[in-house]
Order: structure tokens, then sequence, then C-alpha cells
């Protein structure tokens, strides 16, 4: 179940005058069974990209594959459907889009419009807050009285419930408290466990080496470049200044010390890492 | 020692539930406050409550010597600026410009003070090229600034931020905390900054931090103080910031309290 884009192009009012081209020469390949990261500064072209994965936007030009299914230009919207109930994807701040009296209402929404019974949708969207950590106590609530960390989790087990192979999430932390951030990482990672490809925006560096296997960098509308974080967080200094892309938090501590004259062996990722650094420990390694 | 704002005694309960119960909290004149506190903590109602947006069960809010009611409270707001998360929700001008323009049309300022008083504002915020472009083509960075410049062009006594950064990238967070850091500068005692957030990095640059859980004050105390308190920051739903993370991890640390930069100057010159 990997997805593939081939010289995928793509512009808003294609073949108008008024074209507007955003994504250019795309070929990426996203791993089945892994978490993988698109970062890149805002206007390079991740939500475009994103949007490619069940066909809210249809390339202008090349395709993607998804599994079996070839998304191109020519496909019509009917055909889209079930691809639709494959590819769960939850926006930012999905918590403005909850509607219902209740948090189980809200989540049994989507499972329902994709053809289930009430009674299959209501085991479905209970078996999703269990997955997301939403306590049996407040499915009966409104939405609306919950608190932030807790409302962006029912969101999300809106779009769970009807159990997307793939999960697109476009910057599922943003906004929330230190606890709610870390408890969203694990929702993330869990979700890769139950064997989902998961794909994953994030401006937070330190949330993609925290749970990325893979990361795709978008700059101006291309793939700036592709492979494990800790291939593309060791780069040269120079290209993440010429993509706009930061080092996780460790990494760029430990760049600030270089210029002031104590270097490191090695460039850390992680805050745990770069402590052990200092305390001496690596030079037994 | 002059008071911004003073709350004493207040209660507060939302759907029957209580929030506040006997909350005090006293903010001087030309201090940079950090509320912080998990969502859900209080920290957002505590804004409204202030702004009279929300109303007390019981208690008193004194802005500034007035006392908060119904008769004061468009005197209240008059002196608050209000910055919120959303850049996109408090957009109302065609231009950067007009933006700025509708909240002093809403004071009755003469109009042909108008443009002088958008250009500054806009200026003190970075964003004077901007003047004519439409919102919509900002980054949520640049459209917290014109926010920030909409407020301050009413020239408040206080400016309230609350979670401003909050859905911003890494890049309009770092904009917007230096335009406040330059802010703070400028005006120096005649602005009292109060910033809401769960950003603790953030919290660092505050000249004191307060952290609040379920409508009580937790810590209070200079950002030496409260990130002394690891411990009870985490029980709170917080983090240390970075920094200090990193220092109580260190096998030999500081003995004081250290920022980023202090701590960077310290391992610099500990063995190179």
């Amino acid at each position: 179940m990997a997805i593939n884009f081939e010289q995928v192009n793509f512009s808003y009012g294609a073949g108008t005058t008024l074209a507007q081209p955003i994504l250019h020469d795309i070929n990426v390949t996203i791993p089945d069974g892994q978490v993988t990261a698109i970062v890149g500064q805002t206007g390079s072209g991740k939500s475009t990209l994103i949007q490619h994965l069940n066909g809210l936007l249809k390339p202008t030009s090349g395709r993607i594959i998804i599994d079996d299914f070839i998304l191109t230009n020519g496909i019509k919207e009917k055909q889209l459907t079930g691809l639709r109930a494959r590819v769960g994807m939850v926006f930012q701040f999905p918590e403005n889009q909850l509607f219902a009296n209740t948090v189980l209402d809200d989540v049994m929404y989507a499972p329902i419009n994709f053809g289930y019974s009430k009674r299959e949708a209501q085991i479905a969207a209970k078996e999703a807050l269990k997955r997301v950590h939403v306590s049996e106590k407040l499915w009966h609530k409104s939405p609306f009285e919950l608190s932030g960390g807790q409302m962006r989790r029912v969101a999300m087990a809106g779009t769970l419930a009807s159990n997307p192979d793939i999960v697109v999430l476009d910057e599922p932390a943003a906004g929330l408290d230190p606890k709610g951030q870390n408890e969203l990482l694990n929702i993330v990672r869990d979700l890769k466990s139950a064997g989902k490809l998961v794909v994953l925006i994030s401006h937070q560096m330190d949330h993609v080496i925290a749970v990325a296997d893979h990361m795709i960098v978008m700059n101006n509308g291309r793939v700036a470049a592709e492979g494990t974080p800790t291939e593309i967080f060791n780069r040269d200094l120079s290209w993440f200044k010429e993509v706009a892309l930061d080092l996780p938090k460790a990494g760029q501590f430990a760049e600030k010390l270089r210029q002031k004259g104590r270097s490191l062996s090695r460039r850390p990722l992680l805050l745990t890492e770069l402590a052990k650094m200092l305390n001496g420990d690596d030079q037994h390694e | 020692m002059v008071k911004a704002i003073e709350i004493n005694n207040l209660k507060y309960s939302y759907d029957e539930q209580p929030l506040f119960n006997d909350f005090n909290l006293n903010i001087e004149a030309g201090q940079w406050v950090a509320l912080v506190g998990h969502n859900g903590s209080g920290k957002s109602t505590l804004a409204k409550l202030i702004l009279g947006l929300l109303v007390a069960d019981e208690g008193q809010i004194i802005v500034f010597d007035e006392q908060l009611s119904i008769e004061s409270v468009h005197r209240v707001r008059a002196k608050i600026g209000m910055v919120f998360q959303n850049p996109d929700n408090q957009f109302v001008g065609a231009t950067v410009a007009d933006d700025v323009a509708f909240g002093l049309e809403n004071t009755k300022v003469d109009s042909s003070d108008m443009p002088q008083k958008i250009d500054a504002a806009l200026t003190v915020v970075g964003m004077q090229d901007f003047k004519d472009r439409e919102p919509h083509t900002l980054s949520g960075g640049q459209k917290q600034r014109v926010a920030l410049a909409s407020v301050l062009a009413l020239q408040p006594k206080i400016i309230i931020l609350d979670e401003a950064t909050a859905m911003l990238d890494p890049d309009g967070r770092m904009t917007v905390m230096e335009t406040l850091q330059q802010l703070k500068q400028q005006f120096g005692q005649n602005l009292t900054l109060i910033t809401i957030t769960h950003d603790m990095d953030e919290a660092t640059l505050a000249d004191r931090v307060v952290v609040i859980n379920d409508g009580r004050k937790i810590l209070d105390g200079t950002p030496a103080k409260v990130f002394s308190q690891r411990r009870v920051l985490h029980d709170n739903g917080l983090e240390l910031p970075f920094a200090n993370e990193l220092a109580y991890q260190l096998d030999k640390k500081p003995e004081d309290y250290m920022d980023e930069r202090e701590l960077i100057q310290w391992l610099s010159t500990l063995n190179k």
C-alpha cells in the first residue's frame, strides 16, 4: 500500500491564462507501514501535495499510485469514493469542524456517510474514540464542552472511525499544550503499530525526529530532499538556510555552541542525546 | 508602584463548575507577564474576565484604578488591546491599512490624523511596506503583527496576547516574539504586556511567569524561580524551556538559573 508520485505537476486554473503552477515534477515514494513527515516552510506546497492523496486535488499532469488506485487528471469524481474511504484526512485545527450534539454522534457521521448502518457506525466510532484515548465519560457530552486537546482527538476519531489504511494529518499537534502534543505523537505511533501508513505535515522538527521514519522536504513546490530524518538532519548547515528548514532544537543548540567555540563530535538531534554528549558519555562510543 | 491590573477574590463558575475560587493577582504597570497553563487551565477565561467579555460571579477586577463594572466596561476596554489566537478571525479591512483604520474609526479619531497613526503603528511592528496589501496574502506571522498594529494604534496601556503564536510556523512565531521584545524596549513602563501561552520558550522572555491550573495560581515569580520547579510544571501538564531541561540533564550543572544564551556561554567556557 505504498504511495508513488510520478512526474506530478499541479497548477490552479490549469489551461487558463491565470494558471498558477504550485507543484513541479514531484517524484516521491511514501513507504508502506511507516510514518512519513512532509516538511517545508509555509507556501512550499505541502498542503497541496497531501490534497492529492485522496483526490481532493487531481494532478494537472503525471499520476499518483495509491496501492492499486491510479489518480490522474482524467479521473471522475464518482471513482474517488472508494479511495476516500481508504485515505483518512485530518486537516489543521479539525476541532473547527465538529458540529454534532454529542461526541459519539460526531464521530459516527463519517462512517454513516460511507454506508455503515447506524449500529456498525456506533461500534466503529467507539473503537476510534478508544484508539485516541477519549474517555467513555465524554462520549455523550457536547464536543464543545471539551478542552482543546480533547476536541482535537474527537475530530481525529471522526476520520479514524471508517478505519482508513492511510491516515494523513496536517499539523496534528499545532496549538496544543505540551501534554496534548505528546499524546498526539503517541497516537501517531499507535497508528503505525496498527499497520497504518501515516503521513504527517509538521513545522516542528522535534516532532518529526520523534515519530517519523521517512521525511520529504518541500521547497517552492519541489521536492528538495527525501530520506530518513537522520540523513536529512545531518546535511550541511547551508542547505537548511537554502530550503528554510529548522534543525531540531538540540541541533540548533549544538550549532550555537559551535559558534561560541565548543564543537561536538556529531550533530545531536534529541535533547537526551545532546545532554549525553555534553556529559562526555559519547566519547566511549 | 502603579498597578495595571488588580484582581481580588475573584470567583467565576462555568456551567455551575467553579473555575476561579478566590483568585488573586496583581500586575504592575510596565511588567511583561507570561500567563501559562495547559489547555483548559483557565488562562483564556481570565483574559476574558479582565476584558469584561465574561462577568465574574464575585470579586473585583481593577484596571488602572478603575473597577470593572457594567458602567465602566467600555472605559476599561479602551485601556486594553487584545490579540487572539487565530489570525484569520480578526481581519475586517480590505487592505492592511484599512484594517488598522477600522479600530481608529471606532474611537472617533479625526480622519486627518489617521494616516499618520496608521503608519506609525505599522512601522512599530515592521509592516509599513505591506500597508496596501490584502490581508489574505500575508503569512500567519505577518497577520499577527498587523493585528498587533491595529491594537497599538489605539494606544492601549495593556496588551494581552492570547496564544497569539500558537497557530504560526516557527518563523512566524519568531518574528512575533521579536516584535514584542522590541515593543517592550520602545514603550518600557508605558506598556504592560500579558502573553498567554503554553510555549515555555516564549515564557522565558517575560519578566514574570504565572502558572495557573484549574483556576488556581500554582507558581508565580521570575522565570528563574518558576523554571526551577520542574516537577510542579510536569504535574501541571507543562514542560521546562529547552535550555532548562538540558541543564537539568547535565551531570555538571550551572548553579543558578540560566536562559539559553547564558547556558551556551557557560557551556562554551566550561571545557573547550
